[in-house]
């Protein structure tokens, strides 16, 4: 076994060696990114990348981001708290969250908070819509989050300083400096965000209480070109946040909950000719503290730590032909006050084809094989093709087996983990129809999901609680996403629209899933003239279930953002603007007994130099 | 949409007075619309918010949901309720996650007083001595902050604490006398504290079996039956019925129970023990030595996992099932051979009948 393990890695490592021996131009484009099977093995599903641009005009959470910016519905226990998404009606631990390639859900519950994102730590972050486990793994049902972080290799030295004040006294400070040269491109980043958060309930005469937060992360990365070939890469990042978790309309709270999570990740790309070989190594660790007293030190806890190598092997056949195999070795150690201290080792294998027959056709193949001790992983596949009929439509189609596996807290939760469990499993097909006129893009998708083996935790008939692969879930779909850009002359336009139709039923029942809506509609406009900007959100969430017999509901909500603001730089940018959150003054509760903000404010000042 | 609510309130109210003054043999005038029945306490999700109170009449003519939030229109009952203590023409709500009691009128329900400081974690309630006591688990982590609030009844609040150990849950008064068992909140307790309710301490301990969750007095004595730790615990124990002299607080008879079996739910009912193992229900003489056999009946027919409410009252035996602990909960009466009679949809995980007569 470990001599096998040795081979296996001296073989990668003579490969490596190989490719790094000669000398290639294969190199020089300008921006590498971070996650090239987002790049490469994406062209039959719905993909919306949101750029730097409207990452800066949101606000500084990833809920924020993709709530007014996507199909993603998001529930969110009162403003800054935990907030878990749903995509294509599924739940957060069937959304991947991928940061710079590296599936970062969390293995103690199986999902990422979007509140524990900061988004201006990334260059771009990218919507990828549907089935994507035979690329990223676990969660990948619904869709997957990227989190990239592109480098560019032209010379530069450039410094954003962004700082943030607004109501309940809510801070946020963001200072970036990139430095590249041909050789060395760096970026470091700092942010800081905080916030009393005691916002006034409306209509009554509470107020958000013990809902004050802040959080800290810091990021580097570093790409390093040793040669024409070869080229280093580190990812960085410290996460470290603080929330108090704010009562709710019926109960106060006291308690408090810290983040602590770390990324690491190097990797080694050569290549020559045809063959680009990358070589990732990864440690990730997570570790959380509840106190259910702030007052007290008494508290409960857990970490994980993860180690993961990957050898990411690539060859363009042709001009025509990308084959790419991966083999991934990934260890878990989780430990903690309920789920004792466990290890989860995992090797999976993939094999990606991607073939353009001609020039207005290609498909695409991708399969994966995860093999562990702890449960039986079944054949994750992608097949996916794009046709394009003619210069302004295209027809994609797409079907793919998807899975989840069970978290340490499923397996290991003191007196009610369950070591018997399979993987949630899902099938997925979905045609998807983009458009392209002049300055119009407008892009329908219609989906169809069968989940099986649906992990639920229930009360046993001796009153344990513990899960169990129960529940099976239909779910199906359209999603529209659509974008107009124009300029009337020193007049820029760009108004984006996303609308989600989600039917999501529990097949037991035949009642929709809880918190997942029918319909959700989102609208930007952002306008811009010389030194002048402003924008306009919008978002329309329908009514959800908050009970599994469709008995209880919270009702829909329409909430508008609007922000101006005025570049009064010289020869460097300074900018001052100013939003409005719910400039309509909406009462609505994402959560129940949870209501959100009313009316707000923001003042924004970012300074490039 | 006020006026709408207070006209229903009207017409269900004259449904009520109709309904009872058929009831003539009686010959009970009603004290309110919730009189001569049963009050469910459906105790809602945790951090949910939605407890709410279903009505029941005793002839199950009359049926009502959310009785709370109906009389009293623009208040949230709360969120987690845990226990309703009935003291002369009022019932206190114990709403555990709120950290607070709602005190209403038991028959009319209308609104009198929130009680809402110096409460922490708390449970069960009890009257003695003209004062209320309330069981506190203080902060769930911590083992050394339980405590006994004692409320004034003329003030509703609390005007003093008494320190006891970790867990105390159900609490039964006698002779000016507190009993307060320590199932053990979020460990596992086995003992029942005696409280002198004249002066406010704890004057004896008694060492019952582990995790002691249901009390009743017979003929003077103490009855007790102990769950036993659970499979989880790192040594599972199985369940006890105790029996306890109170005139020396020393333990007068006790039946085991087979390995892995944890009893709840104890109901002393016209010389019959009753309590429930799962989704069974079994019943004893009291004065029998060994534990029966055979169940008296299960309910599994109607999909219950496991007894999450239990009452006996006037010949029928009530079963309150959590469902999925997530919709809305049913309440099932059988007669006394466990024929099911009646069914009703309650609220969500309904946890415990008080009979208002």
């Amino acid at each position: 076994m470990t001599l096998k393990k040795l081979g296996c890695i001296a073989v990668l490592f003579c490969c490596q060696f190989l490719l790094a021996q000669t000398d290639s131009t294969q190199f020089l484009k300008e921006v590498i990114v971070s996650d090239s099977q987002l790049q490469r093995f994406s062209n039959t599903q719905s993909v919306l990348r949101l750029a730097d641009s409207v990452l800066q005009k949101n606000q500084a959470s990833l809920t924020h981001l993709l709530n007014y910016n996507s199909v993603i519905y998001f529930k969110e226990n009162g403003l800054g708290m935990v907030s878990s998404p749903s995509f294509r009606g599924t739940s957060a631990q069937q959304t991947a969250v991928i940061w710079n390639g590296i599936n970062i859900n969390s293995q103690l519950n199986g999902q990422t908070d979007f509140n524990t994102i900061a988004t201006k730590d990334f260059n771009a972050i990218t919507v990828r819509a549907g089935g994507g486990s035979s690329l990223y793994g676990s969660s990948a049902i619904g869709g997957s989050i990227h989190l990239l972080n592109n480098l560019s290799f032209e010379k530069r030295f450039e410094n954003t300083f962004q700082m943030a004040y607004g109501s309940f006294n809510t801070f946020g400070a963001n200072y970036k400096m990139e430095i590249a040269s041909k050789k060395i491109s760096t970026q470091i980043s700092l942010t800081r965000n905080s916030s009393d958060n005691d916002y006034k309930y409306l209509d009554t005469n509470k107020k958000n209480e013990n809902g004050q937060f802040h959080n800290t992360s810091f990021n580097l990365i570093l790409g390093y070109k040793i040669n024409a070939s070869n080229l280093l890469k580190i990812y960085n990042q410290v996460f470290d946040s603080e929330r108090h978790f704010s009562g709710t309309l019926a109960a106060p709270s006291k308690s408090k909950y810290q983040d602590f999570n770390t990324r690491n990740l190097l990797e080694w790309v050569a290549t020559q000719n045809a063959f680009t070989s990358k070589l990732k190594l990864a440690y990730l660790t997570e570790k959380y503290k509840y106190f259910e007293n702030a007052l007290t030190a008494i508290f409960s806890d857990a970490s994980a730590k993860t180690l993961i190598a990957k050898y990411d092997f690539d060859y363009k056949i042709n001009t025509n032909i990308i084959l790419n195999s991966i083999l991934e070795y990934n260890q878990t150690k989780g430990f903690g006050s309920n789920i004792g201290n466990n290890t989860r080792q995992i090797g999976a294998g993939s094999l990606l084809l991607k073939h353009q027959l001609s020039d207005t056709y290609l498909y695409e193949i991708t399969v994966r094989k995860e093999l562990t001790t702890t449960y039986k992983s079944p054949v994750l596949f992608s097949f996916g093709t794009a046709y394009s009929v003619n210069s302004f439509y295209k027809i994609k189609t797409n079907i793919s087996r998807n899975f989840r596996i069970p978290t340490f807290n499923d397996l290991y939760w003191q007196g009610s983990g369950n070591t018997d469990l399979k993987p949630e499993s899902a099938y997925q097909a979905e045609i998807g129809n983009e458009f392209k006129v002049k300055n119009t893009t407008f892009s329908a998708t219609g989906y169809y999901m069968k989940i099986q083996d649906l992990l639920r935790w229930s009360p046993g008939n001796n009153g344990v609680w513990s899960p169990n692969n129960v529940a099976k879930v239909t779910t199906y779909g359209g999603e529209f996403l659509g974008n107009y850009k124009n300029n009337f002359g020193n007049h820029f336009f760009d108004f984006t629209t996303t609308y989600g139709y989600t039917f999501s039923r529990d097949e037991k029942n035949d009642k929709q899933l809880i918190y997942v809506p029918n319909h959700k509609f989102t609208a930007a406009l952002a306008y811009s003239y010389e030194k002048i900007t402003a924008h306009f959100q919008y978002l329309y969430n329908g009514e959800v279930f908050t009970s599994s017999d469709n008995f209880y509901s919270l009702d829909d909500y329409l909430v508008s953002n609007v922000g101006f603001g005025y570049d009064f730089g010289k020869k460097e940018a300074l900018k001052l603007s100013v939003t409005v959150l719910n400039i309509f003054n909406e009462k609505y509760q994402s959560v129940a007994t949870r209501p959100m903000p009313g009316r707000n404010y923001n003042m924004n000042l970012t300074f490039k130099f | 949409m006020n006026c709408s609510k207070l006209f229903f309130v009207a017409l269900m109210s004259s449904l009520f007075l109709v309904s009872c003054s058929d009831d003539d043999a009686k010959n009970e005038t009603p004290l309110g619309s919730f009189d001569n029945g049963v009050l469910i306490l459906n105790q809602g999700n945790f951090a949910g918010g939605n407890s709410a109170i279903s009505y029941l009449s005793d002839d199950f003519a009359s049926f009502q949901n959310n009785i709370f939030s109906l009389v009293n229109p623009t208040l949230t009952l709360g969120d987690t309720g845990q226990d309703i203590g009935f003291y002369n023409e009022l019932a206190f709500v114990v709403l555990n996650y709120s950290n607070k009691i709602e005190v209403v009128n038991r028959y009319t329900m209308a609104s009198i007083a929130t009680i809402d400081t110096e409460l922490n974690n708390p449970r069960y309630i009890a009257f003695a001595n003209g004062k209320g006591y309330v069981t506190n688990w203080g902060d769930g982590g911590s083992p050394s902050d339980d405590f006994v609030a004692v409320i004034d009844l003329s003030t509703y609040d609390v005007t003093s604490t008494i320190p006891v150990v970790e867990g105390p849950e159900r609490i039964l008064e006698r002779n000016n006398k507190l009993y307060v068992a320590h199932a053990g909140g979020y460990g596992y307790g086995s003992t029942i504290s005696v409280i002198n309710a004249s002066s406010n301490t704890v004057t004896a301990t008694i060492p019952v079996g582990d995790v002691p969750n249901s009390l009743v007095f017979e003929d003077g004595s103490l009855y007790v039956i102990c769950g036993g730790k659970p499979s989880y615990a790192p040594t599972e124990t199985a369940g006890k019925l105790v029996k306890i002299n109170v005139s020396n607080n020393t333990i007068a008879s006790q039946i085991d129970f087979p390995a892995e079996t944890h009893p709840s739910n104890l109901v002393i009912e016209d010389n019959a023990i009753y309590y429930t193992v799962d989704a069974s229900i079994f019943k004893k003489t009291v004065n029998a030595t060994t534990l029966p056999i055979e169940a008296l009946f299960t309910t599994t027919a109607q999909g219950v996992y496991g007894v999450y409410s239990f009452a006996v009252n006037d010949n029928k035996i009530y079963v309150g099932d959590a469902v999925d602990y997530n919709s809305n909960g049913k309440v099932y009466v059988y007669s006394s051979l466990g024929v099911l009679e009646h069914d009703y949809t309650v609220g969500v995980i309904p946890a415990g009948f008080y009979f208002n007569d």
